[in-house]
C-alpha cells in the first residue's frame, strides 16, 4: 500500500484503539498537566464565595442527564462543597426529570460529608413539569410553585425557607445545564432578563461557545465551561482549603489532553495522506 | 368553527400576555399568575397525553409488526415496569426505581455519550481536510481551541489558551450574536404571524 492511502485511509478500528489507550493510560498512570485558571470560572467562583452564611440561599438547577454526567456532576459537587464549607445555605431543583436522581445524590452526599442537616441547611425541590412556567412562576412565588419538596414535605415546614418567596431572596442562581432546557433558553430569558436575578452556569464543552455573548453582556456572572472549567473549580475549591477530597475532573484531564492531541495527529495524517495523493494526481 | 375558536383564543391570549408585560399594574401581575398556573397545568395534562400516545403508537407498531417493531416491545416493558416500581415503591433514594436509574439509565447515558467521542475522532480524521482556504482556517481555529482549552495547551505555550479565548470572544462571539439577533427577530415575526392567525401550521392547517 502506498503512503498516500496509507496515512489517508487508516481503518476507524486502529482510530478506536488509539483513543482508547490515551484515554484510559492517564487514568492508570496520571501525568498531572497544569492547566491555567480561566478568569470565567473564577468569576463564579469568587460570586459563591461572597455569600455570606447569613445571606438567603444559594439556588442551583440541575439542568442535565447521565449523558453529560463526566462534565457537570463534578461541577455540581464542587460547588455544594464550596457552600458547605462556607456555611452557605443551598436549594436544588431541576429542569431535567432524568437528572433529578443526580442532583438529590450530590446532595445528599456532600451534605453526609459536611455535616448537614436537611431543611436547615439545604433543600432538594426535585422537578415539576412546565419548564418556562415553572422559572416563571418561581418569580413570583417559589412557595407557590413547589409546595412540597421532593419528598412531599411542605416548603414552610423548613426553618432555611423562612423568608424565601421569589428570585429577589435568591442572591444567587447557578443552572449546570446540558442544553434545553437550560442556561440560555429558560434562566436567562425568564429569571435573569425579567425578574433579575444573578445567573452563572457551568456548561458542557460543546456548548461553552453559546455562552460567551451572556458573558461579555455581564448576565452571566460567571461560567464553568467543559470538563476543564470544573477541574479549574475543583482546584479552586481545594486551595482555597474547603476541600480535600478527589477530583475526578481534575485526572480526567490528562485523558482529555492526551485524547485532543492523538484527535490532531489524526488530521495531521490525514491531510499530510490527502496531499501526496494530490499531488501523484 | 373548528378553526375560529382556537384562532380567536390564541389571538386574545397572545394580546393580552404581550400588553400584560409592559403594563406593571395589579391586574397584570394577576393575569400574568393566572397565566403561569394554566402552563403547568397544560404541561401536566400533555405529560398524560404523551404517555397515552406512546402507548398507543406502540401497541399499533406491535400489531402490524411494522419495522422494528420488537423495540416497542421495550418502549412498553420499560414504561409499564417503571410506572409500576415508581408508584408502588416511589422515587427516593434507595428504592426500587433509583436502584434501576443508577445501574441502567445511569451507564447506558455515560456510554452513549462517550462513544460520541469516538465517531467525532473518527469523523474528524475523515472530513477534516485543507481542500480550500475557509476549510485550511476552519482548521486552524479548531486547532488552537483544542489545544488552548487542555493544560497540555499550556504546557506547549502559554499564549495558546490566550489565543484560544480570543478565537471564542471575538469571531466566535460575532457570529453567535448575529445567529442570536436572527434567532430573535425570527421568533418575534413568527409569534406574530400565530397570533393573527396568519401562521396555521399549529392546527393542522394551512397558511393563509
Amino acid at each position: 500500500m502506498k503512503i498516500a492511502d496509507l496515512l489517508g485511509k487508516i481503518d476507524r478500528r486502529i482510530i478506536f484503539i488509539v483513543l482508547t489507550v490515551v484515554i484510559v493510560i492517564p487514568l492508570i498512570s496520571p501525568i498531572g498537566f497544569v492547566g491555567r485558571l480561566s478568569p470565567r470560572v473564577h468569576d463564579l467562583f469568587k460570586a459563591i464565595d461572597e455569600l455570606k452564611p447569613s445571606n438567603k440561599p444559594l439556588l442551583i438547577s440541575v439542568d442535565f442527564d447521565p449523558q453529560s454526567m463526566p462534565e457537570l456532576y463534578p461541577m455540581l459537587v464542587s460547588i455544594l462543597r464550596h457552600s458547605f464549607a462556607r456555611n452557605v445555605r443551598v436549594i436544588v431543583m431541576g429542569l431535567w426529570v432524568t437528572g433529578v436522581g443526580l442532583g438529590e445524590e450530590a446532595l445528599t452526599t456532600v451534605g453526609q460529608e459536611y455535616q448537614k442537616e436537611y431543611g436547615k441547611d439545604y433543600v432538594f425541590l426535585g422537578w415539576k413539569p412546565g419548564v418556562s412556567a415553572v422559572v416563571l412562576g418561581m418569580g413570583r412565588s417559589i412557595k407557590e410553585t413547589f409546595s412540597t419538596d421532593y419528598y412531599g414535605k411542605p416548603i414552610d415546614s423548613f426553618p432555611m425557607m423562612a423568608g424565601v418567596n421569589n428570585y429577589r431572596d435568591i442572591p444567587l442562581l447557578v443552572t449546570l445545564s446540558a442544553g434545553d432546557p437550560g442556561f440560555n433558553t429558560v434562566w436567562l430569558p425568564y429569571a435573569q432578563a425579567r425578574f433579575g436575578v444573578r445567573v452563572g452556569t457551568g456548561v458542557t464543552a460543546v456548548s461553552a461557545a453559546d455562552a460567551y455573548p451572556y458573558l461579555q453582556t455581564g448576565q452571566l456572572v460567571g461560567l464553568i465551561d467543559g470538563m476543564k472549567g470544573a477541574s479549574e473549580y475543583e482546584l479552586l475549591v481545594e486551595k482555597a482549603g474547603y476541600s480535600e477530597a478527589f477530583k475526578p475532573a481534575s485526572q480526567a484531564m490528562d485523558s482529555q489532553s492526551l485524547a485532543h492531541l492523538a484527535i490532531m495527529i489524526l488530521i495531521v495524517l490525514g491531510n499530510v495522506g490527502y496531499f501526496l495523493a494530490r499531488r501523484k494526481k | 368553527m373548528q378553526q375560529r375558536i382556537p384562532l380567536a383564543i390564541c389571538f386574545i391570549v397572545g394580546i393580552v400576555m404581550i400588553v400584560q408585560f409592559f403594563i406593571p399594574h395589579r391586574l397584570s401581575e394577576q393575569t400574568f399568575d393566572l397565566a403561569v398556573k394554566w402552563i403547568r397545568i397544560i404541561t401536566a395534562f400533555a405529560l398524560v397525553l404523551g404517555v397515552r400516545s406512546i402507548t398507543f403508537r406502540s401497541i399499533e407498531k406491535i400489531k402490524r409488526q411494522k419495522k422494528d417493531w420488537f423495540y416497542s416491545i421495550f418502549t412498553l416493558l420499560g414504561l409499564v415496569i417503571t410506572s409500576v416500581i415508581g408508584l408502588g415503591w416511589g422515587v427516593k433514594a434507595g428504592t426500587p426505581l433509583r436502584t434501576i436509574y443508577n445501574n441502567i439509565m445511569v451507564p447506558l447515558g455515560a456510554t452513549m455519550f462517550s462513544i460520541l467521542a469516538y465517531y467525532m475522532a473518527s469523523a474528524a480524521y475523515r472530513a477534516f481536510r485543507a481542500r480550500t482556504r475557509e476549510a485550511t482556517l476552519l482548521l486552524i481555529a479548531a486547532f488552537i481551541v483544542m489545544l488552548g482549552k487542555v493544560p497540555l495547551g499550556t504546557a506547549i505555550s502559554g499564549k495558546l489558551p490566550d489565543l484560544a479565548d480570543w478565537v471564542l470572544n471575538v469571531p466566535n462571539m460575532a457570529a453567535k450574536r448575529a445567529i442570536l439577533f436572527g434567532v430573535a427577530l425570527g421568533m418575534i415575526a413568527t409569534s406574530l404571524k400565530i397570533i393573527l392567525g396568519i401562521e396555521r401550521g399549529w392546527l393542522g392547517g394551512r397558511r393563509r
